[in-house]
């Protein structure tokens, strides 16, 4: 199996705004705005792209640098969750323009980003720079109106951007389809370029998962796209993880779907074992994960996203390169995180367990967590062999019937205690 | 035999009830005299006597109604940044009735807090000092963040020597009549450490089988109390069944609610009587060590022990490539 990878969506990303599809209107105000630049600076300082996401937003900007040799200065949302670190960047914005004497577009990319408890001060931040700015400020967020950007809004010229139709889109997998030279019959891309409801990368993903080394492709090859859930995209980022040659070609797969990064942890942490025959192969995979998981406790403790991408490595390119002597003979399916089925599957029982450490909370000064690892077990001990001190203790802490089945587990016992007590 | 949680039952109630942590309670009680208490760090091992520590001044200063100028909130049920906005706040900021003019706010398990949440409380102990005092209870005081600490006077809690420990444990067994032998002492102390707590719920549970209290009476309810079998998961690691061990290990996790540093506890115990390559065990007990941190840390528990697992196979294969 090959798996030197690049996404499409990056490698045929249009260059000019020529070849993005849709939004004319949207990509004609932001030109002139950035044009109005060379006559001084604009009662506006910054423009604001708002839309769904995979309309191109975000390709617009970097076509409309290249097209107009502007230099772009790009920063997305976990480059400035704070403050301090948007006022960092702040001085980007503040000069004329680059050391070579070229202008320069300081683009904030997915504001919403932003949206988390304590960024409050990061908007605030923004609508300062933007105020003072000498060279133009892109902003770019899914929504511009939420109440959070009110006022940093008042700042900013709005260009919306709207969801291509689908013969919009069909005409840029047309334009791939000639670069990758790939023959489609008639109605696959038709197919594909509605299925993506408007979002463009998302087309471009699927039509690459569908058509990827191919030179033909029939209505077949794609039609059960029609009935696929989120798990076929999972199949193939976790394919291309577990199984990928290159650190960049794993690290890249991530790039495929829109996948949630806890989620494919547990994907991939579930099918490691399996894919994995030598064991020191498997000993060094799975310590990536764990490695990606510190990395994950360490952004919870900071709060600091930027570690984020270390937990992308260790996840992708570590797992990819413990391969060393694993062979895997034959089709290992990948299976469902086992690990989300028994906590849902036990979600009734943590939530008598919860109930019982609540009431063991308000008697014994310890959290429900502490209560029901520290002191259920002893209390499990004690309801089964010894009524009167059971019943005592069911009365003490109030416990309802259920839950003093729930620690005794049996009914008998439970009548027991619950005749004891009355 | 009284029939509640003996720890409970046993709480010192005033300061001058606690047995331990000498030099620390001689500051509190002058503390309660001067009827000024400053915001306060416990910082120590569980069982060590903070919570009670903190229950303990608010009696003394406050008399037996302190409940109503007292608040307890445990950070690890309550740790986002909305408790501290909205719960911490309201109750910092209105005035006390009385002679003491500040209440006081016992934040339990404060290392649970979410980063957040500490430097959104940072704010709030600076602006209502006047009417509000916080103890900080915390298992590490590394976890909560450097402003706080700054803002704090620091108070170590240290796991409970010996002689102490003993000496309340048999304090209780008499006071309810049990009879407590002393290798059934030694058991205690053994496993429970000198976490006071743990040592006495131990009792309690050993106690309600109605016989006398000796270490093997000890060790099977401790062996109840965490129904698990380490051995067997350690077993089908190094016989290279990787998926069956974690299996083990999900189970005690998920349906028993083990806690991880129990298991890595186990674990280490094993090691060097596990069949394995002599040179491998130091190298294991070095993974152990890291994966123990981690786990401090707040890690998963799951992902690091079983990448601790990993390498229980290979260590195990190691011995079949011998052969």
């Amino acid at each position: 199996m090959q798996f030197l990878y690049t996404a499409w969506t990056v490698k045929h990303k249009p260059e000019s705004t020529v070849e993005i599809v849709g939004n004319t209107l949207a990509i004609k105000a932001l030109r002139d705005w950035l044009q109005s630049w060379e006559k001084g600076v604009p009662k506006k300082r910054a423009a604001f792209l708002h839309g769904p996401p995979g309309v191109g937003k975000t390709v617009t900007v970097e076509a409309l640098a290249h097209e107009l040799q502007m230099e772009l200065v790009e920063k997305n949302a976990s480059d400035y969750r704070t403050e301090d670190a948007i006022n960092r960047f702040a001085g980007l914005a503040s000069q004329y323009g680059s050391l070579f004497g070229g202008k320069r577009i300081v683009l904030l990319d997915e504001l919403d980003g932003l949206m988390g408890n304590a960024d409050k001060g990061g908007v605030k931040a923004i609508t300062n720079i933007v105020k003072t700015a000498r060279s133009p400020i892109v902003l770019i967020a899914n929504n511009a109106f939420n109440p959070r950007f009110r006022t940093l809004r008042s700042y900013c010229i709005l260009i919306e951007f709207k969801k291509p139709s689908a013969s919009t889109i069909l005409k840029n997998l047309q334009r791939i389809c000639e670069r990758e030279g790939i023959q489609p019959e008639e109605n696959v891309l038709k197919f594909i370029a509605q299925r993506a409801e408007g979002d463009v990368r998302s087309a471009v993903n699927d039509f690459q998962a569908l058509a990827q080394g191919k030179k033909q492709l029939t209505y077949d090859d794609v039609s059960w796209l029609a009935h696929r859930d989120r798990q076929d995209s999972i199949f193939n980022v976790i394919k291309l993880i577990i199984y990928g040659r290159t650190s960049l070609g794993a690290k890249k797969a991530l790039d495929m779907a829109a996948v949630d990064l806890d989620m494919l942890f547990e994907w991939i942490y579930e099918n490691v074992p399996a894919h994995f025959t030598d064991s020191h192969d498997l000993a060094e995979a799975m310590d990536a994960l764990a490695m990606a998981d510190v990395y994950r406790g360490r952004i919870r403790a900071s709060q600091d996203w930027s570690f984020m991408r270390y937990v992308v490595d260790y996840m992708t390119a570590g797992v990819a390169m413990a391969r060393q002597n694993s062979k895997v003979s034959g089709w290992v399916p990948f299976r469902f995180p086992s690990r989300i089925m028994m906590l849902s599957r036990s979600k009734a029982e943590r939530a008598m367990r919860k109930n019982i450490g609540l009431k063991i909370r308000r008697k014994c000064h310890i959290s429900v967590s502490r209560a029901s690892k520290e002191v259920l077990p002893y209390l499990r001990i004690i309801f089964k062999n010894n009524t009167p001190m059971a019943a005592g203790i069911a009365k003490w802490l109030d416990l309802d019937s259920e839950m003093v089945e729930y620690i005794v587990g049996s009914k008998a016992k439970t009548g027991a205690i619950t005749a004891f007590l009355s | 035999m009284s029939f509640e949680m003996w720890a409970e039952k046993y709480r010192p109630k005033q300061l001058c009830d606690m047995v331990d942590q000498k030099t620390i309670v001689e500051r509190l009680k002058s503390f309660a005299q001067s009827k000024n208490v400053p915001h306060c760090i416990f910082a120590g091992p569980p069982g060590t006597g903070k919570t009670t520590a903190a229950l303990c001044l608010a009696r003394d200063l406050y008399g037996e109604d302190y409940r109503e100028h007292l608040m307890e909130l445990n950070a690890s049920d309550e740790r986002g940044i909305n408790v501290v906005r909205e719960t911490v706040k309201t109750f910092a900021r209105s005035r006390s009735i009385g002679e003491i003019p500040f209440k006081i706010l016992i934040l339990d398990e404060a290392d649970n807090m979410t980063s957040d949440a500490q430097q959104a409380l940072r704010r709030t102990m600076e602006r209502y000092t006047g009417t509000c005092r916080f103890i900080m209870c915390a298992n590490y005081s590394g976890k909560i963040i450097e402003p706080i600490q700054s803002r704090c006077a620091p108070f170590r809690f240290s796991f409970l020597p010996r002689e102490e420990h003993d000496t309340y444990i048999k304090h209780i067994a008499e006071r309810e009549n049990v009879k407590l032998l002393s290798d059934g002492l030694e058991a205690i102390f053994e496993v429970c450490g000198g976490d006071l707590r743990k040592a006495i719920n131990t009792l309690q549970a050993s106690a309600s089988m109605n016989k006398p209290v000796d270490s093997l009476l000890v060790y099977s309810v401790t062996g109840k109390a965490s129904p698990y079998d380490v051995q067997k998961m350690l077993t089908l690691a190094i016989n290279g069944d990787f998926l069956g061990a974690r299996k083990q290990l999900r189970d005690m996790i998920q349906k028993y609610g083990v806690a991880g540093v129990d298991i890595i506890r186990q674990i280490h115990k094993e090691i060097f009587k596990a069949e394995i390559p002599e040179p491998w065990k130091i190298k294991l007990v070095a993974i152990t060590g890291e994966i123990d941190f981690r786990l401090v840390e707040g890690s998963d528990e799951e992902v690091q022990l079983s990448a601790l697992l990993a390498r229980i196979v290979e260590a195990g294969s190691e011995i079949k490539k011998g052969k």
